[in-house]
């Protein structure tokens, strides 16, 4: 559902994200790992269709960015790293605005508006204007952007930044049953990315973890506990090595 | 180019929220009342000097047009000059500051559902703005007999260069995050082309480019100070009207250009 095929950039001489490759099958949930500035906002972007790869392409349900980047787009739900919200509109007109411009037909929006609000927790906020709503809501109301097209695949940059151990909690049930849908509803693909190790093993299946542009270990999270040592190990031990290292490790 | 509607109704409403428009809308009736009734007050006076002084010829002469809307078009098309700067400092500009270009440049829109979607709500400000312009020579009607055809003209005008400083105000917004120096900017590249006309001048005065007149020419064809006077002067011209089309058309175009390229540094 999410490919990248040897996506590169480069910002001026500096190569923030160097030749990554991966796929995510249909239903999956992949934890996107990496220290700051590792590259996962620069990635996403490019999966996104938002910036340009100086090198290779991302495919998004069968469509590449490049080449079709309309249907592309079509088949996606993101969370920009900081929440794209327009401050003076209340929570309500504003999703149906993204309902339109995703492409929800006029008839479903209401719907489409009316499920959102209930899986965000937004009911109760639904009139409010989201300047003046708490960074927790705010974030919540970025999600419900994502979802309210109810895209197969989610691109998620950082969603739980920044908020307190119970809305987090509470986003990552969200994401969980995201991708666990009842009968009938969408499954869906999600990539998140995240430097909370706990938050991946919470709700991630796999775990691609990048660091200095490179992708460094793309295995399921079964595999590290029981071979690498934990999470926490591998991470530590894989975003220690220097750029001396080039090859990717596989556990 | 299905979500252009869309686009633009949504920038109306965040822009009928702000207190810039309201900004903008109040202070250009007030504006208007003083110049309108300053022109009129002008107006009486001389008719009254020339009663005075009995110059029936010069009295004979004296009309509504000329000496009164005329010279108000003339400093509305001013007052333009820095209250389209003040709705159109946003368009793009705030796009970025709230991230929301990231939501945009996401979904399945066409570059040009943006750049039209937001360029059609401006116009429509703009448009609002010259319709409560077009009461002020209409009370003119309730004592007077001013032309009406020349005066649509000269509101055509206004209008157009309304338009076409309401695209060149998006381009602007669309090459900076911030709404400051998206107005500053939008205010000196309108100033500058408003005042080609006299450079134009000057420099045949001065000979300075003498030699090249055909420069000279090219000067004050770009000049929006130029092509309105014609309007107001009652005078539709297809060559006019192409200015401003062609006007509109290149701002939107460099406006789609800003647009796009902020993905491609
Ligand atoms: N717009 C940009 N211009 C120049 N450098 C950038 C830009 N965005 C990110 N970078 C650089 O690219 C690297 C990767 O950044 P980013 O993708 O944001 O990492 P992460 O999201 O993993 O923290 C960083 O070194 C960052 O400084
Ligand atoms: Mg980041």
């Amino acid at each position: 559902m999410i490919e990248a095929r040897a996506m590169s950039k480069r910002y001026g001489d500096r190569l923030a994200v160097d030749s990554i490759s991966f796929e995510v099958a249909r239903g999956e949930v992949v934890g996107f790992l990496g220290p700051n500035g590792a590259g996962k906002t620069t990635t996403m972007r490019m999966l996104t269709g938002f910036l340009p790869p100086t090198d290779g392409t991302a495919v998004i349900d069968g469509h590449d960015m490049l080449t079709d980047p309309l249907r592309a787009r079509r088949s996606l739900g993101y969370l920009p790293e900081s929440p794209p919200l327009y401050p003076e509109m209340d929570v309500e007109g504003y999703l149906r605005f993204v309902a339109s411009i995703k492409g929800v037909p006029r008839g479903e929006r209401r719907s489409a508006v009316e499920r959102t609000l209930e899986r965000c927790g937004l009911v109760d906020v639904r009139r409010r204007v989201i300047g003046a709503l708490s960074k927790g809501y705010r974030q919540r109301v970025g999600l419900g952007q994502a979802i309210v097209h109810d895209p197969p695949v989610l691109i998620l940059d950082e969603p739980t930044v920044g908020l307190d151990p119970v809305q987090i909690r509470e986003i990552r049930t969200l994401i969980s049953n995201l991708a666990r849908p009842a009968a009938g509803g969408t499954q869906h693909t999600v990539i998140l990315s995240t430097h909370i190790l706990s938050e991946v093993e919470a709700i991630c299946q796999r775990v691609i973890l990048i660091h200095r542009g490179r992708k460094r270990v793309d295995a399921p999270i079964a595999d590290l506990v029981r071979e690498g040592g934990g999470l926490e190990s591998v991470f530590a031990r894989e975003t220690a090595r220097d750029e001396s290292e080039p090859e990717a490790a596989t556990v | 180019m299905r979500h252009v509607g869309t686009i633009a109704s949504r920038e109306l409403r965040s822009l009928f929220v702000s207190p810039v428009a309201y900004a903008v809308l109040t202070l250009f009736v007030l504006l208007a009342g003083f110049f309108f009734l300053s022109s009129l007050l002008q107006f009486e006076e001389y008719v009254l000097r020339m009663q005075q002084f009995q110059y029936f010829d010069q009295l004979k002469e004296l009309n509504l047009n000329d000496h009164v809307i005329a010279p108000f078009f003339g400093v509305m098309s001013v007052v333009l000059l820095f209250m389209v700067p003040g709705i159109t400092m946003g368009l793009f500009a705030s796009e970025k500051t709230n991230h929301t270009d990231e939501l945009l440049l996401t979904s399945p829109l066409t570059m040009w559902d943006i750049v039209l979607g937001k360029y059609l709500a401006a116009a429509a400000f703009v448009s609002l703005l010259v319709a409560l312009l077009a009461l002020y020579p209409a009370i003119l009607l309730l004592y007077g007999d001013p032309e009406v055809a020349k005066t649509l003209a000269g509101l055509l005008g206004l209008w157009l260069v309304g338009l076409a400083y309401a695209a060149i105000g998006g381009f602007a917004s669309s090459i900076t995050r911030n709404q400051i120096i998206a107005f500053a900017f939008s205010f000196v590249l309108l100033l500058v082309l408003w005042m080609l006309s006299f450079l134009a001048d000057l420099g045949a005065a001065g000979g300075a480019i003498g030699a090249a007149t055909g420069f000279s020419d090219f000067l004050r064809w770009l000049s929006t100070a130029e092509h309105f006077e014609s309007f107001v002067k009652g005078l539709i011209d297809t060559a006019d009207l192409a200015y401003f089309a062609v006007l509109v058309g290149t701002s939107l175009l460099l406006t789609k250009f800003a647009v796009e390229s902020v993905r491609w540094r």
